[in-house]
């Protein structure tokens, strides 16, 4: 319930999941670039190269709303496995969110990383030490 | 396609119990929400690719209240966003008052905006109607006090009318005000709070 209320994590397991909730749209969106995913292929999708691992039971609602919002659209498709399954594919719309998020992640990224440069000499420096 | 009767039987039960909570929803689109979970279900615990079973399966579901209300959630605030509707709003925004802190301050405040801005706006127009008998009345003693909105009848005795002929413009300006805010704060907080929540 708590974590409706803007606050600073306590610590940094907590900052991760924060972190990790705000890119999951950007996620799910760049994982149907290539082409149309059913829901569970997008969940491993995102589970295989990524090590982001998302709730099934808030990943379908999540789903339901980029449909809603007009960034994917669905299609249901027979499979071999007996059952049809239904596949999110990017629209235009998707497709312009996703470059414009990735734009500005790449440049966010990069500011980050060289605000960190110095902690980053810091900790190979350390690590130099334990193993000489 | 391999479940046993037994799993078949629990997957069916989950199944339709989704159905039912998902009921305010549109037709269609819960026909669609259901056949979705179901092929998930099948695909993680049937067929040569399965993975899990039936058990862990929708343990990662949740139950069928916890997903419906996650997608209720989701619909319903999405179109509380672009709402234009009081009721709708307040609708909305119940149902958040389930699910989060947040959202039930939010909800306290509304009912509380909505029924006083409407009360008034009521009052104000049930003085211009009966002015005798319309009023807010007030009964301090030592011992005990209260306000009162009263209209139709006599009031009782020991109790004082506190407005007289201010409850018009009172009623009739800051009533709909109130409920014109309160509408308002509704819009803006779930725009400005409301976060839909993917993650563990």
């Amino acid at each position: 319930m708590k974590e409706d209320i803007p606050q600073f994590p306590e610590n940094s397991e907590k900052w991760e999941v924060q972190l990790r909730k705000g890119s999951l749209e950007l996620a799910i969106l760049a994982s149907l670039w290539d082409g149309r995913l059913y829901g569970l292929e997008i969940l491993r999708h995102l589970e295989t190269s990524s090590d982001l691992i998302v709730v099934e039971g808030t990943a379908y609602p999540l789903l339901n709303r980029l449909r809603a919002l007009g960034l994917v659209e669905t299609e249901w498709v027979e499979s071999d496995s007996g059952h049809p399954r239904k596949y999110y594919q990017l629209t235009a719309a998707g497709r312009q969110r996703a470059l414009e998020m990735s734009g500005i992640w790449a440049r966010f990224s990069a500011s980050m990383n060289s605000l960190l440069e110095p902690l980053n000499r810091e900790k190979s420096k350390q690590t130099g030490e334990e193993k000489p | 396609m391999t479940l046993s009767a037994e799993s078949q039987k629990t997957v069916d039960a989950y199944l339709a119990s989704l159905r039912k909570q998902l009921r305010d929803l549109l037709e269609e689109d819960i026909n669609d929400i259901v056949a979705e979970i179901r092929a998930h279900i099948l695909d993680k615990t049937s067929g040569e690719a399965a993975t899990d079973t039936v058990a862990s399966t929708l343990a990662a579901l949740g139950t069928p209240e916890e997903l419906a209300s996650r997608y209720r959630t989701e619909e319903l605030l999405k179109r509380a966003q672009m709402s234009r509707s009081p009721a709708f709003l307040l609708r909305s925004v119940t149902r958040w008052g389930l699910l989060s802190l947040v959202g039930i301050l939010v909800f306290a405040v509304s009912v509380f905006g909505y029924l006083i801005g409407g009360g008034l706006s009521i009052l104000g127009v049930l003085k211009v109607i009966s002015p005798s008998t319309t009023g807010l009345y007030g009964q301090f003693t030592a011992s005990s006090w209260g306000l009162s909105f009263n209209s139709g009848g006599q009031p009782a005795p020991g109790v004082h009318e506190l407005l007289g002929w201010w409850l018009l413009p009172i009623g009739l300006l800051l009533g709909p005000v109130l409920f014109f805010l309160t509408f308002r704060f509704d819009l803006w907080s779930i725009r400005k709070f409301w976060r839909p929540r993917a993650w563990r």
